[in-house]
């Protein structure tokens, strides 16, 4: 089984480093994008299993992000990093009927992101 | 020869009195007539006398002895005349006529030059129009004194008199039912009583300086006083003239005070949220953009972690595990902070729902009670009503109830520094005042001096020493309850200490019914 594809719309470009790191060593494949239009242009490409955006990116922020792509896919697993979380937290994001969506503040508690991860991808 | 003789019938001689009157009939006329106006003339200096006793206020009594006199000699000579009818008694006759003449012709010379002056006495109209219009004016008086009254019962300013006796005799005249409101004092119960007895001392020592001064320059004095009062915390703006009698020295002083304590809280409220607005923005990209450094730091951090733990158990590994260590806690301090400054805004993590304040407060005060017991600090729940139903995140009021919580143990402990004995304690009560929610945190120690009273809220002050206290739980606190609607205001107590008063919007009765009640906080 092909190991789970996780697309990660990071505008700081040392963060996304580290980031990728981290996923690649617990075993997912890893899409970068700098900003969410890029993050499109690459869920086109190759549909991830997985979202890890931030919010505020140039071009295209991660809200709008989010927007488009649960229109194509409602049931997208969505895994947001800010540092400085919407009023009503991660529910600002969700619509009726969609999959729930995490929030995470920056700095990034890493372990707690992974086990996340591992939860709504389904891995032990 | 008596010409009158001539007159005299032949025939049988007359009696004396009568020789002149030929006919018996015309005698008696003359006899009867003569008698009842002489009688009548006797009877009306009489019902003068009544008149003139009775009305002791007359202009000219003595007018009417003279008249009563003239109508006396008349009524005699009448008398005389029919008494000389059957005894020809002419001298006495002419006497009584000479008496009558003098009398008559004294009365006709007084009254001519008295006259002018009888006229010029009011006429019963002209006093009853002059009754009539001094009642009207009298009614017209009274309705604009009743209007006064009126005005002074319903004037939104306490209005108060204060007699001045002496040097330092002042003497509370009266007040209007404003002041009743304002102060909590009856005015029943404070009139015609030495200020010093109905006026509590702090009060007193705070206005006594502008009334000295209105006394001494006799002109009016305005101030501003800012103190606590039989119904709490109170700002008013008093106007004070000094009245003086006819000798140039103040007998009273006429006070006028206006209670603007809602408009000073409206005022501090919107300096508040415009400085907090800026505060806000601030914090916001403060805590936005340190958090991107923070986060790869944190990032790579780990990553040099792990790529350390694959050197082996030599002796440089362990040190940079060591340092990789000190980072890592100081990377988290700092993640720490921004996590606080991203709070202050009053952005709400977590649904908003209705739950019971008091039972937070309960809560909130079991843990503190359980910390602060150890430092000698007894902190107590005083509740006057059964629950508190107001809407928001029980876990954030219960935080920004350990946030007063702990900031009132910081009072008391400052107080034990330089008064070691003094008892410690926090006292937490629960009321419902005017739709809202009051939670107070009272406690008795240093208090917040006043001029710190307005920055106390704002983020990043702290009177801590550095590395105590971020200056962050006070302005947390305030916006976790402007965030359910309500604020936090903070006053001093008269005998020390301070009182933190939050107050929250009460939930509506419908948002009520449809949210369960066992919320826990």
């Amino acid at each position: 089984m092909a190991a789970p594809r996780i697309l990660v719309a990071e505008d700081e470009g040392l963060a996304a480093m580290a980031l990728e790191d981290e996923l690649l060593r617990e075993g997912y494949a890893v899409t970068l994008a700098p900003d969410g239009l890029a993050a499109l242009e690459a869920a086109a490409q190759e549909p991830p299993d997985l979202l890890l955006t931030d919010l505020r990116m140039p071009r295209l922020d991660g809200s709008a992000l989010i927007r488009a792509l649960r229109a194509a896919r409602p049931d997208l697993p969505v895994v947001v990093m800010t540092g400085y979380a919407p009023a009503g937290g991660a529910a600002a994001f969700a619509a009726d009927g969609e999959a729930p969506i995490s929030l995470f503040a920056k700095p990034l508690d890493m372990d707690a992101v992974l086990a996340e991860l591992r939860k709504l991808l389904n891995r032990p | 020869m008596n010409p009158f003789n001539q007159l005299l019938p032949e025939g049988p001689q007359l009696q004396p009195g009568l020789c002149t009157l030929v006919d018996a009939d015309i005698a008696y006329i003359h006899l009867i007539s003569d008698i009842a106006t002489g009688l009548a003339y006797f009877s009306i200096p009489a019902a003068l006398l009544v008149f003139v006793l009775r009305r002791r206020d007359l202009a000219y009594p003595w007018v009417f002895g003279l008249f009563a006199m003239f109508i006396i000699a008349c009524g005699a000579t009448h008398l005389m005349h029919a008494w000389t009818l059957f005894s020809p008694d002419y001298v006495t006759e002419a006497l009584i006529k000479l008496i009558c003449a003098a009398v008559s012709v004294t009365t006709a010379i007084v009254l001519w030059p008295l006259l002018p002056r009888l006229l010029a006495l009011p006429s019963p109209g002209a006093l009853a129009r002059e009754v009539e219009e001094r009642r009207a004016a009298e009614a017209r008086a009274l309705a604009s004194e009743a209007r006064v009254t009126a005005f002074i019962d319903n004037l939104a300013e306490a209005l108060f008199v204060i007699r001045i006796n002496g040097a330092d005799d002042f003497v509370v005249e009266t007040v209007n039912p404003a002041f009743e409101r304002l102060f909590g004092l009856r005015g029943a119960d404070i009139a015609q009583r030495p200020v010093a007895e109905v006026i509590a001392p702090h009060l007193l020592a705070a206005a006594m300086p502008h009334w000295q001064q209105a006394l001494e320059t006799r002109r009016p004095v305005e101030y501003v006083m800012d103190a606590e009062t039989m119904l709490g915390p109170r700002i008013w703006q008093t106007v004070l003239v000094p009245m003086t009698g006819a000798d140039g020295t103040v007998e009273s002083l006429l006070g006028s005070a206006r209670d603007i304590t809602l408009t000073r809280r409206l005022q501090a409220d919107l300096l508040q949220s415009a400085r907090l607005a800026t505060v806000g923005t601030m914090c916001a990209g403060l805590a936005h953009e340190t958090s991107q450094p923070l986060n790869a730091a944190t990032l790579w951090l780990r990553n040099a972690r792990a790529a350390a733990a694959e050197l082996g158990p030599a002796d440089p590994a362990a040190r940079l595990g060591t340092a990789l260590g000190v980072i890592d806690s100081q990377l988290r301090r700092a993640g720490d902070l921004v996590a606080r400054i991203r709070a202050l805004p009053g952005a709400e993590s977590g649904a908003a729902q209705v739950f019971d304040a008091a039972r937070c407060a309960a809560a909130a005060v079991r843990t503190a009670a359980g910390q602060y017991a150890p430092e000698r600090i007894d902190v107590v729940l005083r509740s006057d009503v059964a629950s508190l139903p107001v809407q928001g995140v029980p876990a954030r009021l219960e935080q920004a109830l350990l946030q007063l919580l702990s900031n009132a143990r910081d009072a008391v402990q400052d107080r034990r520094l330089r008064d070691p004995d003094a008892a410690a304690e926090i006292l937490v009560t629960l009321a419902e005042d005017g739709g809202e929610a009051v939670i107070e945190v009272r406690d008795n120690g240093t208090g917040v001096p006043d001029a710190l009273r307005d920055v106390i809220f704002d983020p990043f002050f702290t009177t801590r020493d550095p590395g105590r206290g971020s200056g962050l739980g006070l302005p947390l606190a305030a916006a976790i309850a402007r965030a359910m609607g309500g604020r936090i205001d903070v006053h001093n107590l008269p005998d020390g200490g301070a009182v933190f008063t939050m107050r929250l919007a009460l939930a509506q009765p419908q948002d009520r019914i449809d949210q369960p009640e066992t919320v826990p906080c």
